[in-house]
């Protein structure tokens, strides 16, 4: 595998049953880049992030990853009886970070969250209580909290407000000159500016629709 | 095995089971109200009863109402301990998963799960045990006790099972509350079990041997170990069978 590369995807189908959703799908993504993909509802985003991401395995092809992942689901998985301070501490002990034997990177991580995803009064509220575009925020910084290489997020934005997402993507510009990589999948690609590249999804074809 | 990893699993889950209030002031209610419910409805006469795991015909002149205060109190101790096997599974399958592919092992969730519902089946099993005193004393109070938790025991492992089978709520509920009307609701209960035919049916269902052995324990002088084991030996298949699919439920490709 070349090292340059963080993402090598070679291949992958994905099928439920008689239903091909992913057809023949080959792309990379070097170090410090932010990729995109696109597509309509239902054609097979989520499933390939999924796929990436450990939760699904593919029917065909292989990819090979160099670094650690941090996956952002669509839908909320996060606890939502703890707090937010509980949940980044469940998730934390999940990634191995412990907390008595805290980390310089670890501490400076969950500042940095907290500070860029405005958590600071609401650390100590139940998760049930936030809105839904801070339940987002935590569904996010849960999967950026152990500092991965390549962070595959699915539509990691959706009930942000503005100003939350000028925020997340000033912290994805800083975290990409630290050499991290982006792999963001979103219905919705307006900003053409953010993104390396971006690839759309048609009938379980993946195409490259713009490069810088 | 990493047991940092199990305690903040235990930590956390008992966090969000402590903070459903409602529940748990229900898990205290409902075996008083299921005792008060007998205190107001059955009579205190003598009945003649048969046990079914006492194979040589013989029969004990008991209370109508204390039988009945045994039975509905392991029927209390399982409802609650199955309620609670299904939610701690069914609830957070989704956010288990997510743990689980950020470096948490499905065994490591299972252990501080089950933890959490062992030390609840054994406070619900002293309670309804204690709550029996008001009543009558059972001839061997510690062995009623050990018979309310084998309850516990295996309808917690029931509903554990019901909970990797089922991905919603309600299904799960309809599981539980039919098995459990007709098993420890119904079929168990000594005053039917005598005069039922096809025994082997009732004696193949979860609440055999815990409503046998707290009967035992509670009426008679005769040994319940044999009954005792034979439950935990059911409640480990549900419960393997439960780990099974729970583990291929939570399996991630690395």
């Amino acid at each position: 595998m070349n090292n340059e590369y963080i993402l090598e995807v070679r291949h992958i189908s994905k099928s439920f049953g008689k239903h091909l959703v992913l057809k023949d799908i080959t792309f990379k993504i070097r170090r410090g880049e932010i990729i995109g993909i696109s597509g309509e509802n239902g054609v097979g985003k989520s499933t390939l992030l999924k796929i990436l991401s450990g939760f699904l395995p593919p029917t065909k092809g292989e990819f090979t990853v160099q670094g650690r992942i941090g996956f952002c689901p669509q839908e909320l998985l996060i606890f939502e009886t703890l707090t937010v301070r509980e949940n980044f501490i469940y998730f934390a002990a999940a990634y191995g970070l412990d907390q008595k034997k805290a980390t310089p990177s670890w501490e400076r991580t969950k500042g940095e969250l907290i500070e860029q995803f405005r958590f600071r009064c609401y650390e100590d509220t139940l998760a049930s209580y936030l809105s839904g575009g801070t339940k987002q925020k935590l569904n996010l910084s849960l999967a950026l909290l152990h500092s991965p290489d390549l962070f595959i997020l699915d539509e990691p934005y959706s009930g942000f407000d503005w100003e939350t997402y000028l925020h997340f993507w000033r912290y994805a510009e800083e975290l990409r000159a630290r050499g991290k990589s982006f792999l963001v999948v979103s219905h919705f690609i307006h900003d053409h500016s953010k993104f390396d590249s971006i690839f759309q999804l048609k009938e379980g074809v993946l195409q490259c629709v713009s490069t810088i | 095995m990493r047991l940092n990893y199990i305690k903040t699993g235990l930590v956390m889950t008992a966090k969000e089971v402590l903070r459903n209030r409602i529940a748990l002031i229900l898990f205290l209610l409902i075996p008083s109200l299921f005792n008060t419910l007998i205190v107001l409805t059955t009579k205190d006469r003598p009945i003649t009863l048969h046990l079914a795991s006492i194979p040589d015909g013989t029969f004990f002149k008991v209370s109508e109402r204390n039988e009945t205060l045994v039975f509905i109190a392991l029927a209390a101790a399982g409802f609650i301990a199955a309620f609670l096997g299904l939610n701690l599974i069914q609830k957070h399958i989704g956010v288990d998963r997510r743990l689980v592919l950020c470096g948490y092992r499905p065994s490591e969730l299972i252990i501080a799960k089950l933890t959490l519902l062992l030390f609840v089946i054994l406070l619900i099993g002293g309670y309804v045990t204690s709550s029996l005193l008001f009543f009558f004393q059972p001839r061997h109070f510690f062995q009623v006790f050990l018979g309310f938790i084998l309850g516990g025991y295996i309808y917690g492992c029931y509903g554990l099972l019901v909970g990797t089978i089922f991905k919603r709520e309600l299904e799960g509920i309809l599981c539980i509350i039919l098995l459990g009307n007709i098993d420890v609701g119904w079929l168990q209960n000594p005053l039917y079990y005598a005069a039922s035919q096809n025994k082997a049916i009732i004696r193949a269902l979860p609440a055999f041997f815990p409503s046998q052995t707290s009967m035992v324990a509670a009426f008679t002088d005769h040994s319940m170990s044999q009954l005792f084991m034979g439950g935990i030996v059911y409640g480990g298949t549900l419960l393997a069978t439960g780990l099974l699919i729970y583990w291929w439920k939570m399996r991630i490709k690395k």
